[in-house]
């Protein structure tokens, strides 16, 4: 029970993470024609090509800082950049990590992993942090993954509010008719026993290419 | 809280108000005493971090921007977490820094910081906005540490009467200090200086945040005439 009172603290737009000034790739996509009507085709995208791929990194993160501590967390900083070659969506991701970390160190000021890992990370992915601290407070991998893909689609459909006239029930209609997709991917992450080498790792092209674009805008209301 | 860490001293207000102006103006007065750092909030990428830069008041490395999802309102006062990071990246880049001005999107009267962001904070307004402004008051009116009433210079040619401003301001604000300033004039903003400066002082000796200013409030006017 209480384990899933903290998932729910970690998934809470209310927690100070900074996550409100991040559309992940939205705005770009809407600067560049997608409207209303494309919007879940954009977050089932998403979805596929890097939310289920991030949650495999938590997961790894997670089970890494559980057998090995922070030293652990670190190699998985290293596999997130091996997979992610594009300098502005490292940076994007490597603020959200450093706001959870700052946050979570407050909230639970006695876990060490957290200062461990924080103190010795210069990458801080997003992902990596969520197993981190996942980790820290005994989230298991199922929920862990559920959170991370579910953190994705909740991110995009809230910045969607600012960017389109929409109804804001439609933008969590679509996070609520995904919602089985994200259990079913979650479970298999959780279920992947393998090492995250051998694991799919798809690339997300032209969300890489808009991130380079969308980075050097000047009127950008977003940070990603 | 931990002693290792400059002052936080937030400034807000309207948009046009001179915001931006007055931090210029109190890096140019604090600047050769203390060790500064701004962190702007734009409604977009860097407006204000590049005209800080571009007023060449201080290394460009000691301003950095912070991004706010057009939200400067929440980034300032419901959900911190990018002005504190941005604050102790500056430090870690820089050394340790005195004061650290936060600087708010411009924004309308409602936006205030988070007393966790903000020790003190400075609410700027200007007669060219409305002389009845501090009437109608707002928490940035009513309860900023210190509140400043802009380009009084301008006072007579936009019809503001500056004494009733500072009339009904302090009327809403107790005993809570009101500064009327004009920044076109030499050491403009000598009096916000020394406030901030004394609140330096009061911070640093209750143990709160550190210190390289020695002693007194004055700072040095080196840019005189």
């Amino acid at each position: 029970m209480m384990m899933r009172v903290l998932g729910m603290l970690l998934a809470d737009g209310r927690l100070p993470t900074g996550s409100y000034a991040h559309s992940l790739g939205l705005e770009q996509a809407v600067s560049d024609g997608l409207g209303a009507a494309g919007l879940s085709d954009f977050v089932a995208a998403r979805l596929a090509l890097v939310a289920e791929p991030e949650a495999r990194i938590a997961v790894a993160a997670r089970r890494a800082a559980c057998a090995e501590g922070a030293g652990g967390a670190l190699s998985v900083d290293d596999e997130f950049c091996a997979r992610c070659p594009s300098p502005a969506l490292r940076d994007s991701s490597r603020r959200l990590g450093a706001a959870l970390l700052r946050c979570a160190a407050g909230v639970w000021p006695a876990a060490s992993l957290l200062d461990g890992y924080r103190a010795a990370s210069a990458a801080t992915p997003r992902p990596v942090a969520l197993g981190v601290v996942a980790a820290a407070i005994g989230i298991d991998d199922g929920e862990l993954a559920a959170l991370a893909i579910y953190d994705d689609a909740a991110t995009v459909a809230s910045a969607a509010l600012k960017l389109l006239p929409l109804d804001p029930a439609h933008a969590s209609r679509w996070v609520a008719e995904l919602a089985p997709w994200i259990e079913d991917a979650a479970r298999l992450v959780a279920l992947d026993t393998r090492p995250l080498a051998a694991q799919p790792a798809p690339a997300a092209l032209g969300l890489e290419l808009a991130a380079a674009v969308h980075h050097d805008r000047r009127e950008r209301l977003f940070v990603s | 809280m931990s002693a290792e860490r400059a002052l936080r001293i937030g400034v807000g207000g309207p948009v046009g108000s001179g915001k931006s102006s007055l931090i210029a103006a109190l890096c140019r007065e604090l600047g050769s005493s203390a060790r500064i750092g701004v962190v702007t909030n734009d409604i977009y990428t860097t407006e204000d971090a590049e005209f800080l830069r571009s007023t060449g008041v201080l290394e460009e490395d000691r301003i950095v921007a912070v991004q706010t999802g057009c939200c400067p309102h929440t980034a300032i006062r419901d959900d911190i977490t990018t002005n504190l990071e941005a604050v102790a990246d500056l430090e870690l880049a820089t050394g340790p820094l005195d004061i650290v001005f936060v600087e708010s999107g411009g924004d309308n009267l409602t936006a205030i910081f988070s007393p966790a962001l903000a020790d003190a904070q400075i609410f700027v307004i200007d007669v060219a906005g409305g002389d009845d402004v501090p009437r109608k008051g707002g928490p940035g009116i009513a309860r900023a540490d210190l509140l400043v009433i802009n380009k009084v210079d301008l006072a007579p040619h936009v019809g503001s009467d500056v004494e009733r401003m500072i009339r009904e301001s302090q009327a809403r604000r107790g005993a809570l200090p009101v500064e009327a300033v004009s920044l076109v004039r030499p050491a403009g903003a000598a009096a916000v200086a020394r406030w901030a400066l004394g609140r330096l002082e009061e911070l640093s000796a209750l143990g709160h945040v550190h210190s390289s200013v020695a002693g007194g409030t004055e700072p040095h006017h080196h840019h005189v005439h």
